[in-house]
């Protein structure tokens, strides 16, 4: 095997764990501060892809289509908050179902707007560059710098900010900063928001990678699952962690075997691993 | 006093449907014969979901793969596909197989996950991966069919080697069959929900930390009720695939999983009864519905699949009659 081709499967790989630990991110700060299993996170992905799908079927420019994706998203987690998720809060269990019968929901929704074909977003970039002596297409370097800087403001915002430090104090313990005076349900709202739109970002970037199809978001959502029960729930930089493994471990089988016995493995041993240690790799055993 | 009465009201309820379904095939045509033989069997499998979930309160997620398992049991052995085997292909053994292989498949899911502290949430989501490598596998398994399925598998075969052998493919004799199938499933369930076995399993679903300080060992009881719910999906399973001549992907893949979610909790988890007349409920305004609605059809069970989670847990029927 020659250098280049090789490189060419790091780079992928590390485009797919940036991407992963996107999703994952929304989920774990949703599941962190709320204990909301949010199972319609794939969809909102979904939605936000579409959304810059439909922004390209109006003309409009395809910097604009990802905004709105993060938007779009945005104001969609907030109405499903507020509609459905606050009135579930002493029900964890529940709002599994209730994200589930939500995420077939917007399935088809987007089916009878879009059609269940897959749609093809264009890119303003040109092809490929030369990077590090091997060409590599312009998009796949953008979406890793994007990931990364939306990764980093995440973290900032929840470890370095006033938000972040009550964010983090619910999580820690939700009824003692409630005593404290820290208004969980707007807190819970704002978080909710808060990993939707991530999600409909993360969406909107992917788009043009991929063929946007209504079947997609699945492919999504369980191994940014697995990533956060492996990473540990309580922290957040046990997603980067628990990010890392299951995309990198993707990549590799992908590579080696091919993607569909690379899932099989990947989603084998991430069961095994979340068997052995639940608490995740960061979390403390109690 | 009220107990009894509510008995009584079962007991009632009970005895109308029975008579209604065994007079069925001489009112309704073969068509809708037909299609209440299929109801049944999903209603089986809606049964086998409820009694883990309603009544030990584990959410499995991906109950399909036993299912799935079950249907493709039945296929491999009728259609004698199983290396070393070909001599035993009789319905019988197929029943077998695809009872006993899911049931064995949940033991060891149980002893792998219920002896972790694996819990609510991380159950649900555990049980999700694992329906996708199943999936996975048996779309890329192409001595099973791989994505496209087998089909023409033999219909259900009533026999005695050398003697006679008789296969059951009479509409009206299979709708039969399937109801007394139907019928003892329930009866059996009912049976394990109301033993001693069953109190415990209503009390680990309430509080498990203190069954524990009882003395009981409950991941045990896990397993035996997950082995029974994973037997059940499978002869549902078998039985699918006996009627439809057809396996593949899609009964053990995820559309599968969330359809039995759907109808127990409309019809209402809980109550045996409930889960079994949701899969009927929902099939039959499928059929009836899916034509004039088209696609909109599923976005209206959805719809009303999240309005029965958040105001009516306890599903259509769960309010009509207490099952116990």
């Amino acid at each position: 095997m020659d250098f280049s081709s090789l490189m060419i499967q790091v780079l992928n790989g590390f485009d797919l764990i940036l991407i992963l630990i996107l999703v994952a991110i929304g989920l774990v700060i949703i599941y962190g501060l709320m204990e909301v299993i949010n199972i319609a996170h794939g969809e909102f992905f979904l939605l936000g892809a579409y959304t810059v799908v439909i922004a390209q079927q109006w003309g409009l420019h395809f910097w604009i289509g990802m905004i709105l994706s993060l938007i779009v998203v945005g104001f969609i987690g907030l109405a499903i908050e507020f509609l459905c998720i606050r009135r579930l809060y002493e029900r964890p269990l529940d709002t599994i179902l209730a994200t589930w019968g939500i995420s077939i929901g917007i399935k088809q929704f987007i089916i009878i707007v879009c059609g269940p074909a897959g749609q093809v977003v264009h890119t303003p970039f040109a092809a490929s560059v030369i990077f590090l002596g091997i060409e590599y297409p312009v998009y796949r370097l953008f979406t890793m710098a994007a990931s990364i800087a939306v990764i980093t403001l995440t973290l900032y915002i929840f470890l370095r900010t006033d938000f972040g430090l009550q964010a983090r104090a619910v999580i820690a313990n939700r009824n003692m900063s409630s005593v404290l005076g820290i208004n969980t349900r707007k807190m819970y709202r704002t978080t909710f928001i808060f990993g939707s739109a991530l999600a409909g970002l993360a969406g909107g970037i992917m788009s043009p990678l991929m063929s946007v199809d209504p079947q997609m978001g699945l492919g999504y959502l369980v191994p940014a699952f697995l990533a956060i029960i492996l990473g540990g729930v309580g922290s957040l930089y046990g997603v980067l962690w628990g990010g890392s493994i299951i995309g990198g471990a993707d990549s590799i089988f992908s590579y080696l075997i091919s993607p569909v016995g690379a899932q099989i493995i990947v989603f084998s041993i991430a069961v095994v691993l979340i068997r052995l240690r639940p608490q995740g790799i960061l979390g403390k055993k109690s | 006093m009220t107990k009894g009465l509510f008995a009584s009201r079962r007991n009632l309820i009970l005895s109308c449907l029975l008579l209604g379904s065994v007079i069925l095939p001489i009112l309704g045509g073969t068509y809708l014969t037909g299609q209440m033989t299929q109801y049944f069997i999903y209603g089986i499998f809606a049964i086998s979901l409820d009694v883990i979930w309603g009544y030990a309160g584990i959410l499995s997620f991906g109950h399909a793969i036993f299912f799935g398992l079950g249907g493709y049991m039945m296929t491999l052995v009728t259609k004698q596909m199983i290396p070393y085997m070909t001599a035993f292909h009789s319905t019988y053994v197929g029943f077998i197989f695809a009872i006993g292989v899911p049931a064995l498949l949940a033991v060891l899911l149980g002893y792998f996950l219920f002896y972790s502290r694996i819990a609510g949430p991380y159950f649900a989501i555990v049980m999700l991966a694992i329906a996708v490598i199943f999936e996975r596998i048996a779309v890329n398994w192409y001595y099973v069919g791989g994505f496209n399925g087998i089909f023409s598998i033999p219909p259900l075969t009533l026999s005695l080697p050398g003697v006679f052998s008789y296969e059951i493919i009479q509409p009206v004799m299979l709708y039969y069959v399937v109801l007394g199938i139907t019928t003892g499933c329930y009866l059996f369930c009912h049976r394990v929900v109301h033993s001693p076995f069953g109190s415990i399993l209503a009390a680990i679903k309430e509080n498990e930390e203190r069954v524990e300080f009882f003395g009981y060992n409950i991941v045990r009881h896990k397993i035996k009720i997950y082995a029974i719910s994973a037997g059940l999906a499978g002869l549902a399973g078998a039985l699918f695939a006996a009627v439809f001549s057809f396996v593949g992907p899609t009964i053990l893949g995820f559309t599968m999983s969330t359809e039995v979610l759907i109808w127990v909790i409309l019809g209402g988890r809980g109550t045996l009864l409930g889960a079994l007349l949701g899969a009927i409920l929902v099939r039959s305004l499928e059929a009836f519905l899916s034509d004039i609605m088209a696609s909109y059809w599923i976005l209206f069970l959805a719809f009303i699949f999240i309005i029965c989670v958040m105001f009516f847990p306890k599903g259509v029927f769960g309010y009509l009659f207490s099952d116990d």
